[in-house]
């Protein structure tokens, strides 16, 4: 590691420092600091070290940049910093005028266009040692990493350090809200400043490299897995598993794969050949791809006998309806079908006459391929659309490049929109027409086919709590079409069978020391990212993330929007992924050496009343600890999701509870725990339990609730309390661990010390 | 427990292949974390140049940690513990409120007035000198401030009600002078209202009153307990004086865990547990001084790596390497407090304070000019006596300057002056305990007609009201003996404390070592002459 002496050095080290407004000064408040390092081991330019006889941090003002992670970051609040980031500015990239909106598909978000821009940008990057924008991005790209790749200019370093945690990087780049994710969480933006563009940096490696699609291996012998739905938790999952050269067979409901990504965003946004790419390239490497094949809810039995394992990635995609009086006249439709419809007729170069058909609207348009020969009543249509969220607004823009008016109306207040903010003015430079604090009252028809709508004003004083309505301030607005784009939910044939709304999370999200430590949690993002609660809204994503890497049931899993409800495509993406890489863990034949030669994470846990189960346990963690495998022992309080998810065996004991002939089981909190594990398909466990007279039915019980979990039991082992402190206690140890040993093929007890 | 063998020092030393990507990340993990962006993760090793001097001679003995005992770990890991600690302290001041404004007015036989200052404060003493910040971690105006602040008797919660103020560095810098400053109000108001005497019980409930507002407002206002580390009354004396206390706190047990802990879970609080109200850190903690006995770091500590620890007398006088300007000044002024507590009963004090009033228009014991002077020059004779020495026997060549905070720059006077004022505590810790003894000795039968009192049993009639454990001249002979002890705890600590840091930044050893010790004995002696003075006076 390179000490910085001043401030040359630390120019070479940071080139995106910009010195201006006030220089930052750090203050360190000698009576609280305790010298715990934590803001020392986070200082990007190691303006921080450590005054050793007072024991307390140190600071050098000269080499501060002002980002303020120590201050993040600091435990104790000891530590404080004065004066303007000293950050370049951003590079600006204007999103280009569509030179005509009548049938552009053309996109309208720049990528950088020249390494010089690429470049510029990239410095402002600080490669903060302990970075809070891979914790804001779902699926964890290390965003440093390829930043500092693309300072190297090495393209494709970049593309692969993306590959590692995304298939789609071309995707996301162009359809991720940063703002609320990576670039709100980038250090610049908790410091209150403008944060790197984190996406256009993406998009630049993604623009300037042609990105590998999945190669298949050979050896995963004839292991095949369905995937009901393409969109990408689909994509992700097939891509992870194809690779490995596992046989994966797709089902999609829709004509063309893709889900979302390809109807439900429009081409200006996200171009068709990228939203394409997955499937073009997962079809070449041998995935089969079953179009227009819905699958019922009641076939999934029959699929799991067929296949290995069974994905459901059906999506959210049943959109939300207006429950206005009047919502089921001709002319009130939903953002699926209107999306569709536009994605089509936009795609074959602009037909309105048939757009406007497909909705039930007449058209005066003439089909003689002259599309300057507007007719007047035509454009006169005005589509009211329910909702000011991102889907609402694809829908409005899509109208616009019909020529068609359209008015968005949203209850909640402008300054709790859920949009992009950059979409909402991207909409209304287009001629949009956005209201916000408007609800809709009541649809009007005349011959059954909508005339007008009755408008009503709202009024709302906080983000959580719901708009009033007020029922004095009405209008009626003639209007000739109603989309509902409230949104989504999960199809309800699938919910009603397998995960109700909102998902019951049976497990909290593990403890987040760690994520406290990185000091996302401690400050909103800048106003440039939406002031959002980046942190938690990140660290809320983590419990989707562990539930997508455990199976729904016995070979059944259930990732992205149909596990979470309506997320986004990134998250999905890292569910599909997560998923899939669990399945080939548990496909791996136990002689393909992947994760048997060390590695192997073995989870001791245990309740102990008086301390003999924890001493046993901690026991049998130091004999395997010898060994190549990593262990670790809890308490099962102590115990969190991520523990389990990450475990590959299980080791559980109990203390025996109960009077010696009555009641006489696993103790009562541990079988408390049990019951509330999640399903656990696939994961082997042993079990012990210490008792002063009889077992009796201890272990059996354990057992049984385990494998109702879908555990699988190695063995068991019941030790009398007493015996611990006898000879015999080492050798059953040893029996014990062997008969692990042999089931699991892991080697515990050799031990693994480097000569 | 948690074994990593990826992650040990030893075994990327030792060139083990798997260490293989993760080298940049040199801070070895000890705990398997579950952490998803690990790979990305690329921290800076921790420092660890100059650690093992610096808390080599304030650790304490493995063999002394008291939670090594199954029952003692079960204790501590119970949320429980210490609400059941304050739980008891809560009703006797709220009854303390309660009856010191609706009882009775004769002092002695008022519960409220009778409890806080006949036994109450005595025995906080004992705590103190024996334990440290035993009474802290019971402590009732504390504790109700934090069940308030954390919305919860013992449960860990999240959201904390209040502002959630950070002490703005300026105030906090001069760390324990804050609260020095606040007892010397405290105690000037007391003297002024005569309310430890006991006089009219109702002013000992509003001093509790206004002790406990005080407490909530500051607990509602700021995060933690920025109360008790800055503004309590109390913990100027409790710090100070607790220091020759049994009980070392919460700390570390290898100190190696702690600095390669990546989460901090003790500091920042997790699902087990709040992060350290007091902000001590066991990892550096080097004597019990902010350590309150909450117990959380124990609870919070995912490693185990926490243990309560006892120690031996006068250890964290002696020990600890760093040294705190603050710490120094505020035992100075507590020095002349109690000096001028046994002064004020001196004739020649009287005189002075009558005199003072009538110039004045200050028609009240105690003038505050003559207060805070007395107070004042009492402390800064001490230092100027000091700083004689140090210009007398600090070795020429040394330049001792190194600039820096309040509490931490360093200068030729503050090299003599923070080590020799730290030797004093003994010595202030047994003035402020020869104190109370009258009123303990004389007075504290009277709890018992006191408690009667309450159900209409208890008379100034009884036998009890007037009984004496022992009276005068036998109480001045056990305060002097006091003192006595006091004194040899000084010279015991300050010899030790003279040898480790004076002898050799000083031109003369023996020089040193004889001017240091005279000034415990000269200190000693004037207590006690005191006390036989005021005896005498009375």
């Amino acid at each position: 590691m390179t000490i910085l002496e001043d401030k040359d050095m630390l120019e070479k080290v940071f080139p995106g420092l910009s010195r201006h407004g006030k220089d930052p000064v750090i203050t360190i408040v000698a009576d609280r600091c305790a010298g715990c390092q934590e803001c020392v081991i986070r200082c990007p330019v190691g303006a921080l070290s450590m005054d050793e006889t007072r024991w307390i941090a140190l600071g050098n003002s000269d080499l501060c940049v002002g980002c303020r992670q120590c201050v993040r970051t600091c435990p104790f609040s000891a530590i404080y910093i004065e004066g303007d980031p000293q950050v370049s500015a951003r590079v600006v990239l204007e999103d280009k005028e569509p030179e005509k909106l009548l049938y552009s598909v053309e996109e309208l978000r720049q990528g950088f266009a020249n390494f010089e821009e690429a470049l510029k940008e990239a410095n402002r990057c600080l490669s903060c040692p302990d970075p809070t924008c891979v914790r804001g991005c779902p699926t964890h790209n290390d965003i440093p990493g390829f930043i500092a790749a693309i300072r190297e200019n090495d393209l494709q370093k970049a593309a692969d350090i993306l590959a590692k945690t995304s298939c789609i990087p071309d995707i996301c780049s162009r359809v991720c809200n940063q703002a609320a994710q990576c670039e709100g969480a980038c250090s610049w933006s908790l410091a209150q400043d403008v944060p790197v563009a984190i996406g256009k940096l993406e998009r630049y490696i993604t623009d300037n490299i042609h990105l590998q699609g999945p190669v298949a291996k050979s050896g995963m012998g004839n292991s095949k897995v369905a995937i009901v739905g393409s969109g990408p938790a689909a994509i992700a999952a097939a891509w992870e598993l194809v690779q490995e050269g596992v046989g994966v067979d797709v089902f999609e409901k829709d004509s063309k794969p893709g889900g979302l990504i390809v109807w439900g965003i429009p081409d200006f946004t996200l171009p068709l050949e990228i939203a394409d790419r997955p499937w073009k390239e997962l079809t070449k490497a041998g995935v089969n791809l079953f179009c227009d094949h819905k699958v019922e809810p009641e076939a999934i039995a029959g699929m799991l006998d067929k296949y290995d394992h069974v994905i459901l990635a059906y999506g959210a995609s049943a959109p939300i309806k207006t429950s206005a009086p009047g919502n089921s006249y001709q002319g009130v439709t939903d953002a699926t079908v209107f999306l569709q419809s536009a994605h089509q007729n936009l795609a074959e170069g602009g037909n309105r006459k048939a757009f406007l058909e497909s909705l039930g609207l007449r058209s005066e348009t003439t089909l003689d391929g002259n599309k300057d020969s507007d007719n007047q009543s035509d454009l006169d249509y005005r589509i009211l659309v329910l909702g000011a969220g991102n889907t609402a607004m694809d829908v409005a823009r899509s109208a616009r490049r019909f020529g068609l008016k359209a008015t968005c109306i949203d209850w909640v207040d402008e300054r709790f929109a859920i949009a992009r903010p950059d979409e909402v003015a991207e909409a209304r430079a287009e001629g949009v027409e956005i209201l916000f604090s408007t609800t809709l009252q009541e649809i009007l028809a005349k011959d059954n086919k909508v005339t007008s709508v009755i408008l009503a004003e709202t009024k709302q004083e906080k983000s959580d709590v719901a708009p009033k309505i007020l029922g004095d301030k009405l209008r009626e607005v003639t209007v000739d079409l109603v989309v509902m784009a409230m949104g989504y939910r999960v199809d309800q044939g699938f919910a009603s069978r397998y995960l109700p709304m909102p998902r019951n999370r049976n497990i909290s999200i593990p403890d987040h020391t760690r994520w406290m430590a990185s000091g996302i949690l401690a400050s909103k993002a800048s106003p440039f990212a939406y002031s959002g609660a980046v942190g938690t809204q990140s660290l809320r994503r983590e419990d989707g993330l562990l539930q997508a890497q455990l199976p729904y049931d016995h070979r059944l899993w259930i990732v992205g929007d149909a596990l979470i409800g309506p997320a986004t495509v990134v998250e999905a993406m890292a569910h599909g992924k997560r998923c899939a890489q669990s399945i080939i863990k548990s496909l791996l034949p136990s002689d393909l050496d992947g994760i048997r030669s060390g590695g192997y994470k073995v989870l001791v846990c245990y309740d102990s009343m008086g301390g003999t189960t924890k001493q046993i346990a901690d026991d049998i963690a130091n004999k395997i600890s010898h060994s190549a495998n990593s262990v670790t022992v809890k308490s099962i309080r102590d115990t969190s999701k991520a523990d389990i998810v990450y475990a590959d065996l299980i080791i559980c004991g109990t203390w025996v509870e109960g009077l010696i002939f009555t009641k006489v089981g696993p103790s009562k909190s541990m079988n408390k725990w049990l019951h509330e594990l999640p399903n656990l398909h696939g994961k082997q466990a042993a079990l012990f339990c210490t008792y002063g007279v009889n077992p009796k039915s201890t272990l059996t019980v354990m057992t049984d609730i385990l494998s109702v979990k879908g555990v699988k039991i190695i063995t068991t082992m019941a030790l009398k309390s007493k015996e611990i402190t006898t000879a015999d206690y080492a050798t059953k140890l040893d029996n014990y661990l062997s008969e692990i040993a042999m089931y699991t093929e892991v080697d515990f007890l050799t031990s693994h010390k480097v000569s | 427990m948690t074994i990593e063998l990826e992650g040990k020092v030893e075994d990327i030393a030792g060139g083990k292949a798997s260490a293989g990507p993760d080298e940049r990340l040199s801070a070895p993990a000890v705990a398997i974390s579950h952490d998803p962006i690990e790979s990305a993760v690329r921290l800076k090793p921790p420092i660890r140049r100059g650690i093992k001097e610096r808390f080599e001679a304030s650790d304490p003995d493995p063999k002394l940690e008291v939670s090594k005992s199954k029952f003692v770990r079960r204790l501590l890991a119970n949320r429980k513990l210490q609400f059941l600690m304050i739980l008891p302290n809560q009703i006797v001041f709220w009854t303390v409120i309660f009856v010191g404004l609706l009882g009775t007015t004769v002092p002695g036989l008022n519960f409220g007035a009778a409890i806080t200052w006949y036994v109450w404060f005595c025995l906080v003493f004992v705590m103190m000198v024996v334990v440290g910040r035993a009474w802290c971690s019971m402590c009732p105006f504390g504790g109700f401030g934090e069940w308030i602040q954390r919305r919860a008797l013992w449960k860990k919660t999240q959201k904390a009600l209040g502002l959630g103020k950070k002490l703005p560095e300026p105030i906090a810098r001069y760390g324990f002078l804050i609260p020095v400053l606040s007892f010397l109000i405290l105690t000037w108001i007391e003297e002024f209202f005569n309310i430890a005497g006991p006089g009219t019980p109702a002013d000992t409930a509003w001093m509790v009153v206004g002790i406990v507002s005080f407490a909530l407002l500051f607990f509602l206002v700021f995060e933690r307990r920025t109360f008790c580390r800055y503004f309590c009354p109390l913990t100027s004396l409790i710090g100070t004086v607790g220091s020759m206390g049994s009980v070392a706190g919460f700390r570390t047990k290898d100190r190696e865990v702690c600095v390669s802990c990546q989460t901090k879970d003790c500091m920042r609080g997790n699902s087990k547990g709040f992060g350290c109200p007091w902000y001590t850190w066991p990892g550096s903690a080097d004597s019990n001084l902010y350590c309150g006995l909450c117990s959380e770091c124990y609870k919070t500590c995912p490693e185990g790596n926490v243990g309560l620890f006892i120690q031996k007398p006068l250890t964290s006088v002696v020990q600890p390497s760093r040294r705190r300007a603050d710490i120094a000044w505020a035992i100075a002024l507590l020095w002349g407090l109690v000096l001028f507590q046994q002064i004020n009963s001196t004739n020649v004090y009287v005189s002075l304070d009558n005199w003072l009033n009538r110039h004045m228009d200050f028609a009240h014991y105690p003038n505050p000019v003559d207060y805070i002077v007395i107070i004042g020059l009492l402390a800064l004779l001490t230092a100027g006596i000091v700083s004689l020495l140090a210009n007398v026997l600090a070795k020429k060549e040394i330049n001792f300057d190194r600039p820096g905070d309040f509490v931490d720059k360093k200068s030729r006077f503050r090299a003599f002056f923070l080590p020799i004022t730290y030797g004093l505590i003994p010595v202030v810790g047994a003035d402020y305990f020869a104190r109370q003894l009258p009123k303990f000795f004389k007075h504290s039968a009277r709890l018992v007609p006191a408690v009667g009192h309450l159900f209409n049993a208890g008379t100034a009639s009884s036998s009890l009201y007037s009984f004496r454990i022992i009276d005068n001249p036998w109480i001045v002979v056990v305060q002097v003996a006091i003192i006595g002890l006091g004194t040899l705890g000084s010279l015991w600590a300050t010899w030790r404390i003279t040898n480790r840091e004076l002898v050799s930044v000083s031109k003369s050893a023996i020089g040193v070592k004889l001017a240091t010790t005279s000034l415990v004995l000269i200190c000693g002696f004037a207590a006690a002459i005191l006390y036989v003075a005021m005896h005498a006076a009375s």
